[in-house]
């Protein structure tokens, strides 16, 4: 009942919110009729329901969009919830899990969860929750391992989300939870056994009870004026001249620059997986004697751990070329 | 991986599932037949400002505030949908999904999903762009902006919440005793002055109109107080144009500069009766780790020579 009541208030708005309109349209009809031949009788136009505020001939469904079955919805079904509800049948051992980890997840977030760079820790952090500089990792902040598994299977590896089979996810979850000293070494994560997984701060999280604040309108003598003590942050320097500068370059930047920063970077920026790094001259020097063709194809087509265009598909030929027309110019430079 | 710009509409689909009497698959063209609403609300990360937990590290009213919209949104209610399939009584809470690459998801009370969440699929207008969510995206309004799921492809109705990675791992409010709030989805009063800011100093003496933005995901601001003196004394601020629910409000007040220091703040209430806290009393329930909802009262210093520069109150 609660979904009709909110249809009829919507629907009582949106006829208010015309009315004047009507009234308009109305008006606007005499004035016409005022200026023509039109009787009287045709001036006065269609009957305006003054005093309807909703539609009272509405059908409680309107029988749009189609029906689906169990079978289609289970392609789209993916996610996977703390009860284990959305599990798919597998199994995965941590063992299988650490070369999968090596091979498809070290790349970022390190042999053993450490995290490259600035990439996302994975286990680490126990008991610096309440530190100045918490570390909250999946050991030591993740309430629940089906999220892990869902996360994993959603959107992992980076480069290619969506790409690992169950086993895989059941392999590669149970790895990181080895990480994190949650399961031992010769653990295998199934089905059938994930919900005996607790984890460690799974009774740190609690539901929203704001307001937490109660501040009132004070309008004078609120404060000591003596006691207010500022704390001054950055000067504002983004528009001076050299900023301006700075961003009018930006414009005419190589149009290969935006796939470069979104897709390349994360491999051949840091070196990862095998991936030549940008700003190492020396490992281009081989790779550019090649010729231009050569090193479109390689991009297009994949080479050793690179997917065909990065593992993004969905970018047209040319964008990818140039991407790699960006690199020589960033390498030659 | 789907390129969330590449989405074509004539084959982008809405499947609603679950805990429902019908499940069903929309087209663009089933969900532009249904009733629609055009509804003007603000949109803002819930982590807007949260570089600023432990100190003021921001230059500009950009970078401190900045994650933050107001659009007028156009679609059809999520409760008009839900009709639709039948919402089993056991349905408490909705997953939404994206198509893009990361298949983002976070869960809905369904609370919220009968009350005002609208399925979008245009913005001031036109049709949403790709990084608006083309062609459609959920909108919660007064949330906490990742939850109006952008590129929605997927609702799926339950009997509890997912908690996805956006919700556990993310999206919490880490507090002092190690413990965080989950599902923390509304964005609490919060206000700003835009002008002057450390963007747009004061270039000469003489009267200004000292400007800026209100805002509550829980309805409708009330009023907003100003200060010159760094909350000692308050006036209230005259409140422009119309008052919509949540959605950005301004107000302005006129000042004669005459080259005095200033430490410039707003204070927003809304009409739930909620204060805008002080950063003080924010932090001292909070601490300096919580990442989000940091709506406390801002602070502008100006100095005399007219340049504005951001500021915090101990």
């Amino acid at each position: 009942m609660r979904n009709l009541h909110n249809i009829n208030q919507t629907r009582k708005t949106k006829i208010k919110a015309m009315k004047p309109f009507k009234l308009l349209l109305t008006s606007t009809l005499l004035v016409l009729a005022g200026c023509s031949q039109t009787s009287n009788q045709e001036a006065s136009g269609p009957q305006v329901e003054s005093g309807a505020t909703s539609q009272n001939n509405l059908p409680a469904t309107y029988s749009i969009g189609k029906p689906v079955a169990a079978e289609v919805i289970a392609g789209w079904d993916i996610d996977v919830r703390p009860d284990g509800m959305g599990l798919p049948e597998g199994s995965g051992s941590v063992e299988d899990g650490e070369t999968l980890f090596e091979d498809k997840c070290s790349m970022c977030h390190g042999s053993f969860g450490e995290g490259v760079d600035a990439w996302p820790k994975l286990a680490g952090g126990a008991d610096t929750l309440t530190e100045a500089r918490p570390e909250k990792t999946i050991g030591s902040f993740w309430p629940y391992a089906s999220t892990l598994w869902d996360y994993i299977h959603r959107a992992m590896p980076f480069p290619a989300p969506q790409s690992l089979s169950a086993d895989e996810t059941y392999a590669i979850t149970a790895y990181v939870l080895y990480l994190n000293d949650i399961v031992e070494d010769d653990f295998v994560l199934s089905k059938a056994n994930f919900t005996s997984i607790e984890m460690p701060n799974k009774d740190g999280f609690y539901v929203d009870d704001r307001p937490d604040t109660n501040n009132t309108r004070c309008m004078k003598d609120c404060k000591d004026a003596t006691s207010i003590k500022v704390i001054l942050g950055p000067k504002y320097s983004l528009g001076n001249t050299e900023a301006v500068t700075k961003s009018a370059e930006t414009k005419t930047e190589h149009p290969g620059r935006s796939i470069y920063e979104g897709v390349c970077k994360v491999c051949h920026g840091s070196g990862v997986a095998g991936a030549p790094k940008l700003d190492d001259a020396e490992q281009w020097a081989s790779r550019i004697s090649k010729g231009n063709d050569v090193l479109y194809s390689s991009a297009l087509e994949g080479l050793n751990a690179m997917p065909a265009k990065g593992g993004r598909t969905d970018l047209s030929d040319e964008a990818v070329k140039q991407a790699v027309d960006f690199m020589l110019h960033q390498i030659n430079q | 991986m789907v390129e969330c710009r590449s989405l074509i509409p004539d084959e982008h689909r809405l499947i609603i599932h679950g805990m429902v009497d019908r499940p069903l698959i929309f087209t663009m063209d089933d969900l532009k037949r249904f009733p629609s609403v055009s509804e003007i609300r603000f949109l803002e990360c819930p982590a807007n400002g949260g570089m600023e937990w432990k100190a003021p590290q921001m230059e500009g009213l950009q970078f401190t505030h900045g994650m933050l919209s107001c659009c007028e949104w156009t679609g059809v209610r999520l409760s008009t949908l839900l009709a639709e399939v039948g919402v089993k009584p056991e349905g408490k809470w909705i997953l939404a999904e994206g198509a893009d690459g990361a298949a983002m998801t976070r869960s809905i009370p369904m609370d919220k999903a009968l009350d005002d969440a609208i399925v979008v699929y245009a913005q001031n207008g036109e049709a949403l762009r790709g990084e608006q969510g083309y062609p459609i995206r959920l909108m919660n309004p007064g949330w906490e902006g990742n939850t109006s799921i952008k590129w929605l492809r997927r609702l799926e109705v339950g009997d509890q919440p997912y908690y996805q990675r956006e919700e556990t791992s993310k999206y919490t409010d880490l507090l002092p005793d190690g413990r965080a709030r989950k599902f923390s989805f509304e964005q609490e009063c919060n206000s700003v002055i835009t002008s002057p800011c450390p963007e747009v100093p004061l270039k000469k003496k003489g009267w200004y109109e000292f400007e800026g933005i209100a805002w509550s995901g829980k309805g409708k601001i009330k009023g907003v107080d100003i200060s010159f003196d760094g909350g000692v004394t308050w006036r209230p601020a005259p409140i422009k144009g119309i008052v919509i629910e949540k959605c950005l409000t301004r107000f302005s007040y006129m000042y004669n500069w005459q080259g005095e220091p200033l430490l410039i703040q707003s204070r927003a209430w809304d009409e739930t009766g909620y204060v805008q806290p002080t950063f003080k009393q924010l932090r001292a329930i909070r601490g300096g780790n919580s990442i989000y909802h940091r709506n406390a009262i801002h602070t502008w210093k100006v100095h005399s020579d007219g340049s504005v520069q951001n500021a915090q109150l101990a």
